[in-house]
């Protein structure tokens, strides 16, 4: 996993620059989704895994799916990605794509974790919070997870912050 | 301490009042894969080299890789339950030993957790297993000895405290003998000592442990265990582990001996763990910082000054120096000191006592080889009297060795020849000495007289032993004042000079041995 994130990298960085270049970041990040989709999809990575299927064939293929959804561009990068065997990276590129739209417009994406689903009040209090917190502006997506018994875990990236009763309990736990 | 279960509810029931509810926030990973004891984990951007952290199940690892995307752990202790995708928390901590007073006349692991069964250590302090060296103006130079007890080390190759003295030899030399008794020979001195076991079998540890409250020296002593069966990770700490737990004894205004057993075994480890995290071999496949994992270590043995221990006790402790010396010990694969770690571990100590198989068996034990084997620094450590008798001795066996090979012709050789062979086979006997029964430094002195005095000359070679041993309780029940003055001072002058000479003509004259 660590591997495949390495190889995405430049890709993605690539593909951002470029992005900001042309002013396209909402068309690239909606074409690189797409395109992991597609690159996920099981039948198709039969055919693309074939060995006896060569890779103008694949190339073809893809782009004949892809019609007008995606720009030139991005047709190029999927052409790119063909010509090096590498298009089992795209759901990473995607991913990467999407860590750097974010820092670049200045937010980060939250999963809130709740034991009851929250009011819509409650879920701005947190955002609030949180914002002070990381000092970026949250963009929260809310789950219900009954595990928690209670309070609010959040996670941001690798960064928790867990204030829910089960974290509590296991604190106590430990002290015990 | 028993307790009641209404004692016990009591004590949990304090605790939940007392227990503050905060936010917690931490850095979290996914495991990606579990090799040999190393697991890889993703994400944990904000971990530190060398951090502790916390898997599933209550266990730790050690962050040793930090890579971009994924950081290369190393497990302390059992790692089967570990899966793929498993959580992992940075703990924000250096990995940290119990260490005080309380730890003494312990067996504790690597991670200074007991394992005599005598319970938990009442302990209150910690402190992080690495730590830098104490720096050039902290340091005061090395002039007190550390006596190790035994006559070929004490006269020849002295040990001061703050010294780094490498114990060097092939298996079955003598090695933990040495280390042992030197252990034995700290009982009553204030010396505190650390015994740091390193990949040995259980048994031998058990037999060590044993010894050593056989001889009533496991009072001032802290045994850390880091066996064969357990994990390459916890025997790469050991060392560090011991070490701080006799920095303690040091910052604190005291003195401490350690005893590393073994730094070849440690090396081996650290190579395992570095191969499995794909560092680069090097030679001997070690990794290229093999040099470092033993400097590092050594460095932190050393003699600081009082102001430095004021300091550190925030004024507790006033006008007291404090120390920690290391005996380390590597052992040689037939002989060989020119291999990759030994001739490292040579270049960082400050002497070596070089041990040989071959003295070994033909019964010289224990087996130092006083030509190859130096001290650097532990002659302006000596005690007074052992430096003025023993210097005599390592001239005597130096000469001895140079004509030793002419010895199978002894009837062609003129008398002075002749004499100097004959004075140097006395001495070798007379450098011979039991396990378990270190001397202390009047004994050693009335040998070391007797030798350098002529004394012995007359005797056969067979009979130096049987001598010494009937003089040494001779001198113990007749002479105890002498000894005692000896023992308190050091000192050498005239009147002990006498005093050990007449009463060694008074013992000959009962001829009693």
């Amino acid at each position: 996993m660590a591997e495949l994130l390495t190889l995405a990298r430049p890709y993605a960085e690539a593909a951002f620059k470029r992005a900001k270049e042309t002013a396209t970041i909402q068309e690239w990040a909606e074409a690189l989704k797409f395109l992991s989709v597609l690159a996920e999809d099981r039948d198709l990575l039969t055919i693309v895994d074939n060995p006896r299927v060569g890779k103008d064939n694949i190339a073809r293929l893809l782009l004949d799916i892809c019609q007008d959804n995606i720009s030139t561009e991005a047709k190029n990068l999927v052409r790119l990605l063909i010509a090096n065997g590498k298009l089992s990276l795209l759901p990473k590129i995607s991913a990467l794509y999407e860590e750097h739209r974010a820092e670049d417009e200045g937010y980060v994406n939250v999963d809130l974790f709740s034991a009851y689903p929250l009011t819509k009040a409650e879920q701005n209090k947190y955002s609030a919070m949180l914002e002070k917190q990381l000092h970026k502006k949250v963009n929260a997506v809310v789950t219900v997870d009954k595990a928690l018994l209670g309070g609010i875990l959040a996670k941001a990236g690798d960064k928790v912050i867990d204030g829910s009763i089960r974290g509590q309990i296991h604190q106590l736990a430990k002290r015990l | 301490m028993q307790l009641n279960p209404s004692e016990i509810s009591d004590l949990i029931k304090k605790k939940i009042e007392n227990f503050d509810t905060h936010l917690e926030a931490h850095t979290e990973g996914t495991v990606v894969s579990v090799t040999d004891g190393i697991v890889r984990v993703h994400g944990l951007s904000e971990a530190m080299q060398g951090e502790m952290l916390e898997f599933p199940g209550g266990s730790y690892g050690m962050a040793l890789n930090l890579e971009r995307d994924s950081v290369g752990v190393v497990m302390l202790g059992a790692y089967q339950h570990i899966t793929e995708g498993d959580t992992v928390k940075c703990t924000g901590r250096i990995l940290e030993v119990p260490v005080g007073e309380a730890l003494l006349g312990r067996v504790v692991d690597a991670l200074g957790n007991p394992i005599d069964g005598k319970g938990a250590i009442e302990t209150t302090l910690s402190s992080p297993i690495e730590k830098i060296a104490p720096g050039v103006i902290a340091r005061q130079s090395v002039d007190q000895p550390v006596q190790i007890g035994l006559k070929a080390i004490d006269s020849m190759i002295p040990v001061g405290r703050g010294q780094r003295e490498l114990i060097i030899g092939d298996r079955q030399t003598g090695k933990t003998a040495i280390a042992v008794d030197a252990i034995i020979n700290q009982k009553g001195t204030g010396i505190k000592c650390i015994y740091v076991a390193i990949g040995q079998k259980r048994s031998s540890i058990a037999n060590v442990v044993r010894k050593l409250e056989e001889h009533g020296a496991m009072a001032h002593t802290i045994i850390v265990v880091a066996s064969a069966s357990e994990s390459a990770a916890l025997q790469f700490i050991a060392p560090y582990t011991g070490c701080s737990m006799g920095e303690y004894f040091r910052d604190n205004g005291e003195d401490a001996l350690i005893i590393y057993d073994d730094l070849t075994k440690q090396a081996w480890a650290y190579r395992q763990i570095s191969l499995l995290l794909r560092r680069p071999p090097g030679r001997e496949a070690y990794p290229g910082d093999v040099f470092y994992i033993h400097s590092r270590l050594l460095e932190r043995a050393a003699r600081i000054n009082a102001v430095e221990v004021e300091k550190l006790t925030n004024g507790r402790v006033k006008g007291k120096t404090g120390s920690l010396t290391a005996l380390p010990i590597i052992e040689t694969q037939g002989g060989d000191v020119s291999a990759f770690v030994p001739t490292n571990v040579i270049s960082i100590t400050d002497g070596q006592i070089f041990l040989e198989t071959g003295l070994f068996n033909s019964g010289i034990r224990p087996a130092v080889n006083a030509g190859l084997s130096v001290s650097r620094v532990g002659g302006a450590a000596q005690t007074k009297i052992i430096k003025k008798l023993g210097g005599g001795v390592r001239l005597d066996l130096a000469q001895f060795r140079e004509l030793a090979a002419f010895a199978q012709f002894a009837s062609d050789l003129d008398e002075s020849t002749r004499k100097q062979i004959e004075r140097g086979q006395r001495v070798t006997e007379l450098m011979k000495q039991n396990q378990y029964a270190p001397l202390s430094v009047a004994e050693m002195s009335v040998s070391l007289y007797a030798a350098n005095t002529g004394f012995l000359d007359n005797l056969e070679v067979k009979k130096v032993r049987d001598f010494e041993s009937a003089l040494l309780s001779f001198m113990k029940t007749d002479e105890a004042a002498l000894m005692a003055k000896i023992n308190e001072k050091g000192d050498f002058n005239d009147e002990i000079k006498d005093g050990i000479h007449n009463a060694i003509e008074r013992f000959i004259k009962t001829s009693s041995w």
